[in-house]
């Protein structure tokens, strides 16, 4: 895995050498990485799994200050690349030729490198660096080829992680500082700080200072109530290329670290800081999923309904851990399993919107209607995007939220009607967009629109057929994530 | 004079570098004669600087101390002199852009300076100190008045005028500091009780060297100066000649003040916070280019002074963390030398004075390399991984927190987010629009080739950090 990771950053460096044909350097590349990726995975996960990290190889660069390049692989990150290498491909994609400069593919590539490093690193120097690189591609995305008010979004959604990231360094440091006062060793290795027995020695003040960074960091990145307010105009104003990049891509982040990197501290955390958790999972839910109703445009509601489900993973986090036995191993399993079902099914509904506004220029509710007359392929994906979005059985969204709320019950009680509420509003509006844009009596000043093509229909059935195989199949990633949690709790 | 252990000829030995770079600098006077092209005037500079750093790379008498501890030779001496030889080769192929005529007076200056920022290096007395720093800081009045505009002259008086307040405040501290020790030389006076004599002689040398680190409230000349300046000399000033600030303010407080390192870290802390947040809150409105870039320099100088409150803190000059956080200074100075040397140089590209920010839309689609050597030090100012100024900030803030300052770590890290903004917006005007008016911009390759190599080196010189534990190693080298 390391060399498919060290080939990315080589490939993503000399795509700026390249000219003029730089999208099919790109497809190519980024589509050679998946199928590698997919190869990887199977080699190593298709049998003999057990729990934690595998693959681990470590590079010396100052070891005497502990600054180590150390990467290893776990079920779960192991599931992230494949996702991450899907959207990437994926975005590469649905770009037109022409309509975007050639840095665009370049930016892609780097966020690809980023997001693999990010995934790989088990030091937490490199896992910073690459948390940060991940971000200056995507500003460039939005910045140059965004859409109104670019200017301002790609500022606010580049301050706004930013400083979550400060937190994450702080907390970094704080880990490591108290690390060197109790062994005289200096260390980055998370698999020395991120360990209950040396965890729960920081004095107890430093520990929640830590913890908050790190949590801050993450929700920023979730994103969570209350420091969510970039997501909806980062992916509205961002081309929709990037708009799927964000949200299968960069939607991981704060889930990785919830799950990959804090899981292992759970236990040092305190059940207060869980059900903080918890109630911001149900808060995000609650309230992402009104905001999204009240939306015109289906780009914006997405957003909010990509944000609503991550309300999900983040609840299953909190619930997941107070909690013990079968229903724990299953929440943290369904949490990590609505991440990726989450980016899947996020970057098929974005493709699909995209092809749309393409082909009649709008993306609102009210100027659509009744496009399925004209545009029954493109329609028929729209709609199963969005049915796989708010959990049909069958799709791969399904199993996440199934499993997570099986679990959650024992963890918040009654409170879990809220949470069911909030599921009644996101089917809702998921029908009443599909219902408004899709069916009902055609919009006549559309005029004549292009239904999707033979390509634009195999890049779509590539999507749906991955999600739909994951909902009908889950044991494919579900089996590794219960390993995965398992080596854990 | 019982200290001299050495023969006058080894000792002068010892300084032939420098010896050498002064006989350059008169040779290049002599040059004026035979009407030398400027251009080979910068490369006889380059060359000879580059000499000098090696031949005192290679002679050197590592752990000497001549003239009774008055100059100490030692490897963290001889890091920062390299390191401030660097930042005058640096200047020495972009300034030719700026210099109309007298061309060799310039160069000659140049070489007078360096031998002064040298000396500074290694010299642990404060009448040695001040002598050294004051040749540099008479030079560098000469170098900002290399032009004859109007603008230039103002920042050249405003320069000259607080600069010379300034040598007045060092003197008095100076006066009160031997009133209380009876000696100049800093390394001895680590043994002194704190008293006011002591107190007095701190603040008033603070806000004397705090004129040339340009540190808040003692920065505004830094503004006008560094906008009225040539380019090229902006980027001395700012970079070298604030390093050299830096040693001096080192060496100055923490071996001096050795024995009053608490009042040093009270006061340190208190004026980096101010520095900092006055530095980037300032920035933010900026629309003049030169001006939002010397805003930046006066935060930086606000980071780089948090070496001194870390050492203060710990209160200890023997302890591991003191060496850290003077090991961070060290790699800050170097990765500060390229990121903003390298921004000012930058502005060559661009014509005319009174540069503004909208000034450079559009640079990206004239030019993409200098557009993207141009955000990678405009990254590296904010501290975003994957260049020098990454590790740099990177470093620091880690020694902040070993020194158990978190308080500290999080408002440096909260101003240096607020950097990004407006950082960013210089990146999103290169990037994100239309240029304004056609030929706007120089971009004949001898001005683009000093931008990428800038750039270059700004990312490279991350690779230093796997020798970061030798700094740590040779950092201690301050207190003795």
């Amino acid at each position: 895995m390391l060399i498919i990771f060290l080939l990315t950053i080589l490939i993503s460096a000399l795509s700026f050498a390249v000219q003029g044909r730089r999208r099919d350097y790109a497809m190519a590349s980024s589509g050679i990485f998946l199928i590698l990726t997919v190869i990887y995975s199977i080699l190593r996960f298709h049998s003999g799994y057990t729990g934690g990290i595998i693959s681990q190889e470590t590079f010396n660069i100052a070891s005497s200050i502990g600054i180590v390049f150390s990467t290893g692989v776990s079920g779960f990150s192991d599931a992230l690349l494949i996702l991450s290498a899907i959207v990437i491909f994926l975005s590469v994609l649905i770009t037109e030729k022409g309509k975007y400069g050639e840095s665009l593919y370049s930016y892609i590539l780097i966020t690809e490198a980023g997001l693999f490093g990010i995934l790989l690193s088990r030091d937490f120097l490199f896992f910073y660096i690459f948390w940060e690189v991940v971000l200056i591609p995507v500003y460039f995305i939005v910045a140059q080829y965004g859409g109104p008010n670019k200017d301002s979004v790609s500022l606010k959604f580049f301050v706004y992680t930013h400083i979550g990231s400060v937190f994450l360094l702080l907390s970094i440091f704080t880990v490591y500082t108290f690390h060197y006062e109790a062994t005289h060793v200096f260390t980055f290795e998370m698999s020395q700080l991120m360990v209950n027995t040396y965890f729960s020695q920081i004095p107890a003040f430093w520990m929640y200072f830590a913890m908050f960074g790190f949590l801050l960091a993450f929700l920023v990145k979730m994103p969570s109530f209350p420091v969510h307010s970039w997501l909806p105009d980062t992916y509205e104003s961002a081309p929709y290329p990037g708009t799927v990049i964000l949200a299968g891509g960069l939607s991981i982040m704060g889930g990785y670290g919830l799950f990959g990197i804090l899981m292992p501290v759970y236990k040092s955390m305190g059940t207060g800081v869980m059900d903080l958790l918890m109630a911001l999972g149900i808060i995000s839910l609650v309230y992402f999923s009104l905001s999204a109703m009240m939306q015109q445009s289906l780009k914006r509601m997405m957003a909010f309904a990509s944000a609503a489900a991550m309300g999900f993973v983040t609840l299953s986090f909190g619930a997941g851990l107070v909690e013990s036995g079968y229903s724990a191993s299953l929440e943290l399993a369904g949490g990590m399993f609505q991440i990726i079902a989450h980016g899947l099914i996020m970057a098929l509904i974005f493709s699909a919107l995209f092809y749309i506004s393409r082909s009649t220029g709008h993306e609102s509710t009210h100027s659509l209607g009744g496009i399925f007359r004209e545009a029954p392929i493109l329609s028929s994906f729209l709609l199963a995007g969005l049915l796989a979005s708010l959990g049909l059985p069958g799709l791969a969204g399904f199993i996440g939220e199934f499993s997570i709320l099986v679990g959650v019950f024992g963890a918040i009680g009654w409170l879990i009607l809220i949470v069911i509420f909030a599921m009644i509003v996101t089917a809702s509006y998921h029908i009443w967009a599909a219902q408004k844009s899709l069916y009902g009596p055609y919009n006549e000043k559309l005029g004549a629109i292009h239904d999707a093509d033979r390509a634009t229909t195999v890049k779509l059935m590539g999507m749906l057929i991955v999600i739909f195989v994951l909902g009908v199949v889950p044991n494919l990633i579900y089996g590794i994530l219960i390993t995965y949690v398992g080596g854990i709790i | 004079m019982s200290g001299i252990t050495t023969g006058g000829l080894t000792v002068l030995g010892y300084f032939s570098p420098l010896i050498f770079l002064g006989i350059v600098g008169f040779a290049i006077l002599g040059l004026s004669i035979l009407k030398t092209s400027k251009k080979a005037l910068s490369w006889i500079t380059f060359a000879s600087l580059g000499i000098s750093a090696i031949w005192l790379y290679l002679i050197f008498p590592n752990g000497t101390s001549v003239f009774d501890g008055t100059i100490v030779f030692n490897q963290f001496g001889l890091y920062f002199a390299i390191v401030m030889i660097i930042s005058a080769m640096f200047i020495t192929y972009p300034s030719i852009y700026g210099l109309k005529a007298k061309s060799e007076i310039f160069y000659a200056t140049l070489l007078f300076v360096t031998i002064g920022m040298v000396v500074a290096a290694f010299s642990y007395n404060l009448i040695t100190l001040f002598i050294a720093f004051e040749s540099v800081s008479i030079g560098t009045y000469v170098l900002a008045s290399f032009g004859k505009n109007k603008r230039n002259l103002e920042g050249t008086v405003k320069y000259f005028f607080t600069g010379t307040i300034a040598t007045a405040f060092i003197l008095f501290g100076a006066s009160f500091f031997y009133i209380d020790t009876h000696t100049f030389n800093l390394a001895v006076l680590t043994a002194s009780t704190p008293s006011p004599e002591l107190t007095i002689a701190l603040i008033f040398l603070i806000v004397g060297f705090g004129f040339k680190l340009a540190i808040f409230p003692m920065h505004q000349w830094a503004i006008d100066t560094y906008d009225g300046t040539e380019n090229s000399v902006s980027a001395f000033l700012s970079a070298g000649s604030k390093v050299l600030a830096f040693v001096v303010v080192l060496k100055m407080f923490l071996v001096g003040f050795s024995s009053d390192l608490h009042e040093v870290y009270y006061l340190f802390a208190v004026l980096a916070i101010l520095t900092m947040t006055y530095g980037n809150v300032s920035a933010l409105s900026q629309n003049n280019m030169k001006r939002l870039l010397a805003y930046s320099s006066v935060a930086q100088a606000g980071y780089l002074i948090l070496v001194l409150a870390v050492v203060g803190s710990v209160g200890n000059t023997n302890s591991p963390v003191a060496a850290v956080a003077v090991a961070a200074g060290m790699f800050y100075a170097i990765a500060y030398i390229f990121m903003k040397g390298g921004a000012f140089i930058t502005m060559n590209t661009v014509k005319g004075d009174n540069l503004q920010v909208s000034d450079l839309s559009g640079l990206a689609k004239k030019a993409p390399g200098v557009a993207v050597g141009f955000s990678i030090m405009l990254l590296a100012l904010a501290g975003i991984p994957l260049t020098g100024g990454f590790f740099a900030k990177y470093l620091l803030f880690l020694s902040l927190i070993e020194g158990g300052l978190w308080w500290l770590a999080v408002i440096a890290i909260l101003n240096s987010a607020i950097s990004v903004f407006y950082y960013f917006r210089i990146i999103l005007y290169m990037f994100g629009k239309d240029p304004q008016k056609d030929d706007i911009f120089n971009l004949e390759n001898s001005f683009k080739i000093p931008v990428y190599v800038s750039a270059f080196l700004t990312v490279a010189i991350s690779v230093l950090v796997i020798w970061f534990p030798t700094m740590i190693g040779i950092a201690p080298g301050l207190f003795r």
